[in-house]
């Protein structure tokens, strides 16, 4: 076949997959939403769990997946069910929880039109709940489609052990070309990928801009519980529209509307046992794969994977201080670049599109193409530090922009009124960053660099154990990431799980304990809105 | 915008801008500090052309601006930041503004633990600590409450000429009529579209002022009447 129509379609199924899982994460959103709004069990389950779940990094997922689809389900099915949710687990939070909290802040207004009028499930859903929700959904859409690229592009082709899996898209094509050496039609396949991403891209910030203007309403939304600010979700679009700053803003949790009458508390009741009933499900799912997986190994295994903790430890160790390198050198870039670009309006004009699109663009797909052209290179200047100087670049370049966008984000959100002081007093540069533009973006910067630290992991999950060419696997001495790959090539899946399973512990404590009490701070005191006085 | 705008301030003199909602008063005040260049003219201050912000003329908001990450003493400082002092002489002169606008005592509390009132005291005592020549107030009674926007009208007035201020010139900007003759020595009145001075009205009156005396009522007619539009054919009770 022709290879630049075999690109073609490739790149059509990878992009079908894409849409495939987000509509799901949409759909889906809708009904277990609407079930969180109508009952309270399943909303603090709900939510907690995909809290919990957005804060892990979609690749600790990998083993689970392998496992379940590869080994239970097994074929060209299995295969292609894996790659599909591992894409999904990597879009469906946010659309989730931002299909929540449309739900949970349609005003009491409306939804006392829908009961004056008597509307029933479906009727609330087409006239109500769903055309609120869209600006949400599609506020969201632009980083899940990032995301869904960035991991599909990845996950279409794996190993276990002697076994090597794909299926057919773009991700596994360049992947192909690149290891034969056929570098022209890697670039060909970039090139094709480039026009869709491109194209889309707009669209879907045009969609944005269009649900907003359609469907957004200005309410005030009454904040009773903390959560996460959504930076993460807003930053790779253009936030200078007044909507999509407000949506940044939104928190996971709101607080909830009390049924107006008894007539509405029975209407809801099917809803609430429903809620429950699920609730219950998957705490007892939960509970049973819990117990049946350490029932079902055996206790040599349990025991070995006991010894290993100590250097799994390590390994984690190793990857947190790259991961707070690329942190580091992330947010400093960021201050400098972000306030440079903010502050010069036909800078901004082109490069931030050129950012958002670039940022659109899957790292992993390119990467092998960049390594085989620097090589040589990088190898004369940094000798055996070759590798790490691959995989710290890699975690930079799938990841900065995060809080790169956050700090921008913020920049734009700075109120006029301290522009005006910095003038009005002369500030220098550096008095300005340390008294009013650090500390006013502090927020996004914080928000920001949590979303870069999780994406951070996923840069060394590829980077880390990489055969990047047919001659080279890109490799570091120790890391958790390394460690998981080579467990899953070598075919040994309980160690993968294990590690994994360390891993997520830690990264959710990390997330519980530094994150959260770094916004909470944030929110206390960092709040530039709240300088200016307006009772 | 604007056409034939040609003001001037006295020494210690308190001037006002007055003119409907919407006739750029605020954007005239932010010609007047170099925030917004003009299209034509040019502001001098002691004779010397203004082009951008500059410390001399200091810049009060309607909106409350304050750093809430500083406390009130900081906030202070951040006027005095321009001229590199050592850190004993920017608390020395920052805590003295302090006591200057009546917020002894309060160095250490954070703007969000404060009222509006002591909140646009802080950003005056900021204000005044860059040293300035002239001050531009906009509407900063505006956002506060009438019982507490009166005792700080009351008060501003020696505040801002006290002994040791560098200042020489407060021009305000506020759509209150009451306010305008109760702080001004001199009242610009504009109107029209492009916007122009229409009236320029001297209040000679006693301090502190009392809006119940007839004198203070008779200013107040004449701005009312200067700011009325008068309808075509003249006949007002048709």
């Amino acid at each position: 076949m022709n290879e630049i129509l075999l690109i073609f379609l490739a790149s059509l199924a990878s992009l079908g997959r894409v849409f495939l899982t987000i509509g799901l994460s949409i759909i889906t959103g809708w009904f277990l939403g609407y079930i969180a709004i109508k009952s309270k069990a399943f909303e603090n389950i709900y939510i907690s769990v995909v809290e919990i779940f957005e804060s892990v990094p979609v690749i600790s997922f990998f083993p689970v997946v392998l496992i379940f689809f590869v080994y239970r389900i097994g074929g060209y099915i299995g295969i292609e069910l894996a790659v599909d949710f591992l894409v999904f687990t990597a879009v469906v939070w946010n659309i989730w929880i931002g299909i929540y909290q449309a739900f949970k802040t349609v005003p009491s207004d409306l939804l006392e039109v829908s009961e004056n009028y008597r509307l029933g499930f479906l009727g609330k859903m087409a006239k109500l709940y769903i055309p609120y929700s869209w600006p949400r959904i599609a506020a969201n859409l632009i980083p899940s489609f990032a995301d869904a690229i960035f991991y599909i592009t990845v996950s279409e082709v794996f190993s276990i052990g002697s076994s090597s899996y794909h299926v057919f898209g773009i991700g596994t094509l360049i992947g192909e070309f690149t290891a034969s050496q056929e570098y022209t039609l890697a670039l060909d396949g970039l090139g094709i990928l480039a026009i869709p991403i491109i194209i889309f891209t707009y669209l879907l910030r045009r969609f944005a801009n269009y649900t907003v203007s359609k469907y957004g309403l200005d309410t005030e939304i009454k904040v009773t519980k903390r959560g996460r600010m959504r930076i993460r979700y807003a930053t790779r679009m253009s936030n200078t529209i007044a909507p999509f700053v407000k949506l940044s803003k939104y928190v996971t949790r709101i607080g909830s509307r009390s049924a107006s009458s008894e007539e509405e508390t029975r209407r809801n009741l099917p809803w609430r046992y429903l809620g429950i009933g699920i609730s219950v499900l998957l705490l007892g799912l939960l509970v049973y794969g819990a117990f049946s997986t350490i029932s079902s190994v055996p206790k040599s295994v349990w025991l070995y994977l006991i010894s290993t903790t100590p250097n799994v430890l390590f390994n984690l160790l190793i990857d947190y201080i790259r991961v707070l390198f690329i942190a580091i050198v992330s947010l400093v870039f960021s201050i400098f670049l972000g306030y440079f670009i903010a502050t010069r309006e036909r800078v901004e004009k082109v490069l931030i599109p050129a950012i958002q699109t670039y940022a659109s663009f899957p790292a992993p797909a390119y990467f092998p193409l960049l390594f085989t052209a620097t090589i040589s290179f990088i190898h004369t200047v940094f000798g055996s530090w070759t590798d790490e100087f691959y995989v710290i670049l890699l975690g930079f370049i799938s990841t900065f922009y995060y809080v790169f966008y956050s700090y921008w984000l913020g920049i734009k959100n700075v109120p006029n009124q301290y522009w005006e002081i910095m003038k009005n007093y002369n500030f220098s540069f550096w008095h300005k960053l340390r008294y009013v533009i650090i500390p006013s973006t502090f927020p996004y910067i914080i928000s920001g660099l949590s979303s870069t630290i999780n994406s951070a992991w996923g840069g060394l999950a590829i980077g880390e154990y990489w055969e990047i060419s047919n001659s080279y696997t890109l490799q570091v001495s120790h890391g958790i990431m390394k460690s998981i790959a080579v467990a899953t090539a070598n075919g040994n899946i309980p160690l993968a799980a294990w590690d994994s399973l360390i891993f997520g512990i830690v990264v959710m404590i990390y997330s519980i304990f530094f994150t959260r009490k770094m916004m909470d701070l944030a929110r206390e005191k960092y709040v530039a809105e709240e300088g200016i006085y307006l009772p | 915008m604007f056409e034939n705008i040609n003001m001037y301030t006295k020494d210690r003199e308190l001037i006002a801008i007055v003119g409907p909602s919407g006739i750029g008063k605020s954007t005239l005040l932010r010609v007047l500090g170099g925030f917004v260049k003009p299209l034509k003219g040019e502001i001098r201050l002691l004779g010397k052309k203004v082009t951008s912000p500059t410390p001399k003329i200091a810049l009060i908001h309607q909106s409350i601006a304050t750093f809430p990450w500083l406390t009130a003493l900081e906030n202070v400082k951040l006027g005095l930041k321009y001229r590199k002092l050592p850190k004993e002489e920017e608390d020395r002169l920052a805590k003295h503004m302090l006591e200057v606008v009546g917020l002894q005592g309060f160095e250490d509390v954070y703007p969000k633990q404060m009222s509006g009132g002591m909140r646009q005291r802080i950003a005056i005592a900021r204000a005044l600590a860059a040293n300035p020549l002239v001050l531009l107030m906009d509407e900063p009674f505006s956002h506060l409450d009438e019982l507490t926007a009166e005792g700080l009208r009351q008060e501003v007035h020696s505040m801002l000429f006290y002994e040791s201020t560098t200042l020489h010139s407060v021009v305000l900007v506020s759509h209150s009529l009451s306010e305008v003759v109760e702080l001004a020595d001199r009242v610009y009145v504009l109107n029209g579209r492009p916007a122009t001075v229409i009236g320029e009205v001297e209040i000679k009156l006693e301090r502190p002022r009392n809006p119940k005396d007839e004198s203070f009522q008779e200013y107040l007619d004449i701005l009312y009447a200067l700011l009325t539009p008068v309808k075509k054919g003249g006949n007002n009770n048709e």
